[in-house]
């Protein structure tokens, strides 16, 4: 079975209870971190990389100073507002943090001065783990842009290793655009993670209208529950209204932050915390072996 | 100061659910008591910056965010095939003389329609989100905050567009009302839609936690930083609340730490119900030295 752990929110635990749950399958999981962007992982599950390579995003454009005729063709065919002007001269670069790639200022420019460059846009691994479960990663070079892209090679590693028979936990990213639609891809199915704050059941209720937009399965569990009684209570009736279960409520309690910091999961750790969830994640396991079944 | 004579500071992270939303409101509170303001929600995937502005009231329209994807011509079109080998994108696959295009997946770049030698393409406006204005008064003294809202479309791939009409209503809103500082609450990560939303802006302020997650992600996101040369400065918040070493790694690229929040579960417990601390003053207190530093570098002469 593939399962995502998502919820809209960034920093409502996906990572955590991601990691919990592939803790729990064990070395007959796959576990994908998706969040690219942000990739801990490797950090929650204590990692060693046995396989690494390079990641390109395909070509980036630039412009070469000595080539430019400053006639501003380029300019013209942005649709990015992603071409400037050179202090002091009328020659035009390219500024990457708001370039799309598209290429239209290369099939412009008439000196051809639009050079066009493959670089590594970030790098993609296989490690094994402390606890058992094989993991894929990746880390992205700070400020590319195609994260939906390596998300890809991610799933796609992590699908041939895991073959038929391995379970795959799918870390995705924060919100609900390119990168997260790329990580919840068939997927049989997905766990919302739902923090109990107004921030974390408006993003929720969002990522619910994706996963359904994408006719994926859905499963929620409730985290940093016991803040706020009044949110604990919102988050629930917020589920039943989309007709989605819940397997369990963490409370939120700094043990679990401290069992992190010594290596363990959520699973791990002793006290009510850590009771709460273990049950979670043995409910869960329960309706992905019911799912797998069908 | 950015040409527009209004001050920007972009509120960001790697890590998600370290505070950003949190501190950029409370940022505009603070900055409200000596300047008009503007706060702008560039978490376009996952906007939240209104939960903590409940008695908000709409300021204009909304307003669709548009873009041109092309549609073929099926009379026309010779089955060439150049759009489908110029599309950056694999929005366009041609197949046996016939062009299909995935109005999903394309940018809206313009790139087949001018190429194509038939001129066979056209365009159409797809919403891919929406904008809107917001003021939200703070006391019965007529201060207020004003608010710009940017949405993606469930589904949409192409929030960077979002990011960037945000970005520009938010200009507008400022020259508008006079407002003196924008505040953008930026999305986290380090691709694309956190690169948009930080281009322009005055003054980076990145928030992290004391946790090896978000201690991992800040090295991320100050390699960015460092390398585009933007002034910034580091916010710690929930400081007490792990062990992992932010000083070190802000040390290590040269950006200073310019106010720590401590971890207290009050603050935690009213962050999620979406009440400001406007009533605790050691909090406020931090965000005055945040806006004195971001403010400061600003009249400063900007980039280091």
């Amino acid at each position: 079975m593939k399962i995502a752990v998502a919820s809209g929110k960034g920093g409502a635990g996906k990572t955590s209870i991601a990691a919990a749950l592939a803790a729990s399958i064990g070395p007959s999981c796959v576990m994908a971190d998706c969040d690219v962007d942000a990739a801990n992982a490797a950090i929650a599950l204590g990692s060693t990389v046995r396989e690494r390579r390079d990641y390109s995003a395909g070509l980036s454009f630039f412009i070469d100073p000595e080539s430019c005729v400053g006639c501003g063709k380029c300019e013209e065919a942005c649709r990015f507002e992603a071409i400037r002007t050179l202090p002091g001269t009328q020659k035009r670069e390219i500024a990457g943090e708001l370039c799309e790639r598209c290429g239209a200022c290369f099939d412009r420019c008439p000196a051809g001065a639009v050079k066009t460059e493959d670089k590594v846009a970030g790098e993609l691994f296989v490690s094994d783990t402390r606890i058992g479960p094989s993991l894929v990663h990746a880390e992205l070079v700070p400020g590319e842009d195609t994260s939906g892209k390596l998300v890809y090679q991610v799933r796609v590693r992590a699908d041939s290793l895991a073959g038929e028979s391995r379970h795959i936990v799918v870390d995705a990213p924060p919100g609900i655009g390119c990168p997260v639609i790329a990580s919840l891809s068939g997927i049989d199915l997905v766990l919302i993670v739902v923090e109990a704050s107004v921030s974390g059941i408006q993003d929720a209720k969002r990522l619910i209208e994706l996963v359904a937009k994408m006719k994926r399965g859905s499963i929620a569990i409730i985290n940093k529950a016991g803040l706020d009684a009044g949110m604990d209570e919102r988050a629930r009736s917020m589920l039943a209204e989309a007709g989605i279960a819940i397997v369990g409520e963490i409370p939120f309690d700094p043990s679990l932050r401290s069992a992190e910091e010594s290596g363990a999961t959520w699973i791990a750790v002793e006290g009510e915390a850590g009771d709460k969830a273990r049950h979670a994640i043995a409910a869960l396991r329960r309706a992905m072996n019911e799912g797998g079944e069908q | 100061m950015s040409s527009s004579g209004q001050a920007v500071i972009a509120v960001a992270s790697g890590k998600g659910g370290t505070g950003k939303t949190t501190v950029a409101a409370h940022l505009a509170l603070a900055a409200s008591l000596c300047k008009s303001s503007i706060l702008v929600d560039l978490d376009v995937e996952a906007p939240d910056v209104l939960g903590y502005f409940p008695q908000a009231t709409r300021a204009g329209a909304g307003e669709p965010v548009l873009v041109r994807v092309p549609r073929v011509n099926q009379s026309i079109c010779t089955g060439c095939g150049l759009c489908a080998k110029l599309c950056r994108f694999g929005a366009i696959v041609a197949l046996r003389d016939t062009v299909t295009i995935g109005q999903d997946i394309c940018k809206g770049c313009g790139r087949c329609v001018s190429a194509c030698p038939a001129g066979a393409l056209y365009e159409e406006s797809v919403e891919v989100g929406a904008t809107a204005a917001f003021k939200a008064a703070l006391d019965s003294s007529g201060r207020a905050i004003g608010i710009v809202e940017g949405r993606s479309a469930i589904g949409d791939i192409r929030t960077t567009a979002v990011i960037e009409a945000a970005k520009r209503r938010s200009r507008e809103l400022a020259r508008q009302d006079g407002a003196e500082l924008v505040v953008r609450d930026c999305p986290p990560g380090i691709s694309c839609p956190a690169t948009h939303a930080i281009e322009g802006a005055d003054f980076v302020i990145l928030v992290a936690e004391p946790t090896e997650f978000s201690v991992h992600d800040l090295d991320a996101a100050l390699r960015y930083i460092a390398a585009s040369g933007l002034s910034a400065g580091v916010v710690v918040n929930k400081d007490g609340f792990g062990s992992a070493d932010i000083d070190a790694v802000c040390a290590r690229y040269r950006i200073p730490i310019i106010a720590r929040i401590a971890f207290d579960r009050g603050r935690a417990a009213s962050g999620a119900a979406g009440r400001l601390w406007d009533d605790d003053p050691a909090a406020m207190a931090e965000m005055e030295k945040m806006l004195a530093a971001a403010l400061g570098a600003d009249r400063a002469g900007g980039r280091a």
